[in-house]
């Protein structure tokens, strides 16, 4: 099954453009929605669950940890992939974050055709 | 010294006895009252020439007490000389023509000769002159001086205590010949100021002299009573013992072994009086001595007994708890502590006292304590159980580790700071350089697809990513410097230094849509490190300038500094963004950015500016505007100094 729509949440506009252009590039058909930060991502999941979330750690007003205890509280439906993406591969953040049920694989930056390979197999399962 | 006065006062009473005894006795003589004589013959016991002895030597003792020398040093040895020839005329049977030299008596009482004075008078005379020219010449006290007077006064004493028991053997050596009451009150009296004027500073003790003094009239006396009765038995050929084989009787034997038995007595009473004396000044010394131990101690000492009731506090308990010792002392040992413990340690002591399980004694371990004013502070306690006399009290050494434990806190703060700030470096350095490499890919893509443009605007990203970065390391450095750099305190010209900040922003393309006013008196001066002022200064500004509200119609900063309270407060407010009520608590944190969508700051800028002002000995704050923000430091004002 092709991944119908993408959330990426990132406070960076260049990683924003980067995922976008890379989303774009590996299927120009799947519809993006963006956020800044966790709260813009959770106002956007109150509306509608993508098929998967890209997901940075670091970003201010609410972060990618405290994003996905929200996430988790508040949401019964969750997106079928939620992948982390980061620019440090620290373990402690991967064990944290992979504690998550709904969290499924966990990224470095910079966001590559690869990973959305990988995003699109895991919704298959 | 109320002794040593009172003792010179001694003196001068002596020698005015003297003067007044002699001038009487001479003015009698002179005056020849026959009637008065014949009807009381006692009154002219005291002789022409010992009368003016003792008018001499009163005068030279009076002299020598007033601190003169050579005169009273030289008016006793013609009063020796006298002394020494009357006694040969006794011991010799001689007749020297001394006698009546000055005065012919007009009556003879109580001598052998017309004006011959007694031996025992003469040898007194001779021994008080001796002294007084030792006194009188070295100025102050000695041993034979001492010597000399308690010789003196034990004969003079016997003699007037022999007047009144009616032994005449007292004062009578001779028959005929007696020591007058006079003279021997005049002896008694200068041998006296004598023996114990200024013997404190010869090293004798006068308590120890005056008992001397008194065995040894008792006994002379005794001796002389003895002798006395002796006499009577030969005169009289009696005798008092039944056998006749003891030519003593054993009333007077009594009276001589009783004698020695109260000299015995008195002996040991001075010999074991003295040893108690030393060993109460031992114990004294020693018990001096580790109070000073204890109440010197920087730990303190407290003892308690078994309910828990303080027995003693060392004095460094009043700086540990804030009480003194006093107050202390018979209350309960819970008043240290904080509650719980304050309730419970009643139970804590029962519970001891009953199973023996030691939580604390013998162990040592921190605890909290609580200070008069109601503070809590960490402290560490060890307790010692001891048991004396049956009784047993528990002895408690406390240590305030507050220092200590603010160090370790202190230390722990750091450390947890220092790996928050390796995890962010590590994850914000690569950020930027993720971020190019993805842009590079792009790039690659775009120029060999030719979309040339687009090209442009992803370098431009690029460039966009090495900025950052380079403003992280910038930032990164700037921390460093801070906490290496040592730095020299200087005045500051405040204004000229907010121009500068100010000046230094112009490279900020917002900069130039804002007003920026410089409201710092020109007089304005603090003394402090200049190269950290400025990096707060610097970050204060530029961070009013980067939230800056672009909806704002008249976007404004405006700086101001003045002297409150001590301190000196430098604000710069602005009519910005504000901080979010929800992200205050986040503000002067490491690596905060509380602003969405603005992603060119490293987080750092407000950490930096708390670092700084806490290096500089202040703080940073932030105070909320209706509008935009007020941020300010508190310095210490060091422009006094």
């Amino acid at each position: 099954m092709n991944i119908q729509s993408i959330l990426v949440v990132d406070d960076d506009e260049n990683d924003q453009f980067i995922c976008e252009y890379t989303i774009r590039k590996y299927d120009p058909s799947i519809r993006i929605l963006k956020a800044f930060d966790g709260s813009e991502a959770l106002d956007i999941l109150h509306r509608e669950t993508p098929d998967a979330i890209i997901l940075d750690i670091n970003m201010p007003v609410m972060n990618g940890f405290e994003f996905l205890d929200r996430y988790a509280e508040e949401f019964e439906v969750h997106a079928p992939v939620v992948a982390m993406l980061t620019s440090s591969h620290l373990g402690k953040d991967r064990e944290r974050a992979m504690q998550y049920s709904f969290v499924k694989s966990y990224f470095e930056k910079p966001l590559q055709a690869d990973h959305l390979r990988i995003m699109a197999e895991l919704l298959d399962e | 010294m109320v002794s040593a006065w009172s003792w010179q006062r001694a003196n001068v009473a002596a020698s005015l006895w003297c003067i007044a005894v002699g001038l009487a006795m001479m003015a009698l003589w002179l005056a020849e009252p026959a009637g008065l004589a014949a009807r009381h013959p006692w009154l002219f016991g005291m002789k022409f020439n010992a009368a003016l002895a003792f008018v001499v030597i009163g005068t030279a003792l009076g002299l020598a007490a007033r601190g003169h020398k050579r005169l009273p040093a030289l008016m006793t040895v013609p009063v020796f000389l006298y002394g020494a020839l009357a006694l040969s005329q006794h011991l010799f049977g001689i007749d020297a023509g001394i006698d009546t030299l000055l005065h012919r008596p007009f009556v003879d009482i109580g001598t052998s000769l017309p004006g011959r004075i007694a031996p025992n008078t003469a040898l007194c005379l001779m021994l008080v002159s001796l002294a007084l020219a030792l006194r009188a010449h070295s100025g102050r006290s000695g041993m034979l001086q001492v010597a000399l007077g308690f010789i003196a006064f034990i004969i003079a004493a016997a003699a007037l205590i022999g007047y009144a028991i009616a032994l005449d053997f007292a004062h009578d050596w001779i028959r005929f010949t007696r020591m007058s009451f006079q003279s021997a009150s005049c002896f008694v009296a200068v041998s006296i100021a004598l023996i114990f004027a200024g013997t404190e500073t010869a090293g004798y003790q006068r308590v120890t002299l005056a008992g001397m003094l008194g065995l040894a009239t008792y006994l002379l006396l005794l001796a002389m009573s003895y002798y006395e009765l002796g006499r009577y038995e030969a005169s009289f050929g009696i005798t008092f013992s039944r056998d006749g084989a003891n030519a003593r009787s054993t009333l007077s034997s009594l009276v001589l072994i009783s004698g020695a038995l109260y000299g015995g007595l008195v002996a040991h009473l001075y010999v074991s009086s003295r040893r108690a004396r030393r060993m109460a000044a031992d114990l004294a010394e020693s018990r001096a001595r580790l109070t000073a131990i204890i109440d010197n101690a920087v730990d303190g000492v407290i003892t308690i007994d078994d309910r828990g009731i303080i027995l003693s506090a060392n004095a460094a308990c009043r700086r540990i708890f804030g009480f003194s010792p006093e107050e202390m002392t018979g209350r309960n040992v819970n008043m240290l502590m904080p509650e719980p413990y304050h309730s419970e340690h009643d139970r804590y002591i029962s519970n001891y006292n009953h199973s023996g399980e030691a939580k604390i004694i013998g162990i040592g371990r921190e605890v909290e304590g609580r200070r008069k004013d109601g503070t809590v502070f960490p402290l560490d306690l060890a307790v010692a159980k001891l048991e004396l006399d049956g009784t047993v009290i528990y002895s408690g050494v406390v240590r305030d580790i507050s220092e200590r434990k603010a160090s370790e806190q202190a230390l722990i703060e750091a450390n947890a700071e220092l790996e928050e700030f390796a995890y962010r470096t590590s994850h914000d350095l690569r950020s930027p350089i993720a971020s190019s490499l993805g842009l590079l890919t792009i790039s690659k893509d775009m120029l060999a697809d030719g979309e040339l443009t687009a090209l442009g605007q992803t370098l431009g990203r690029m460039e966009q990513n090495f900025r950052r970065l380079d403003h992280l390391i910038q930032n990164i450095i700037t921390i460093t410097r801070n906490r290496l750099m040592e730095e020299e305190e200087r005045p500051i010209a405040l204004r000229t230094l907010v121009s500068e900040a100010i000046d230094a922003l112009s490279h900020l393309e917002d900069s130039k849509r804002i007003r920026i006013e410089n409201h710092v008196p020109a007089e304005l001066t603090i003394v402090s490190k200049p190269s950290k002022f400025q990096v707060i200064v610097g970050n204060m500004l530029s961070n009013a300038v980067k939230y800056h509200d672009p909806k704002e119609a008249e976007p404004a900063i405006d700086i101001r500094a003045f002297r409150y309270a001590g301190k000196l407060r430098l604000s710069v407010e602005d009519n910005g963004l504000g901080v979010p009520p929800a992200s205050r608590h986040l503000l002067f944190k490491m690596f905060k950015r509380l602003h969405p969508n603005r992603s060119f700051g490293s987080g750092l800028g407000l950490y930096i500016l708390r670092k700084s002002a806490e290096a500089l000995g202040g703080t940073a704050l932030y105070e909320a505007r209706d509008k935009g923000s007020r941020f300010i430091i508190e310095l210490p004002d060091g422009d006094r100094a």
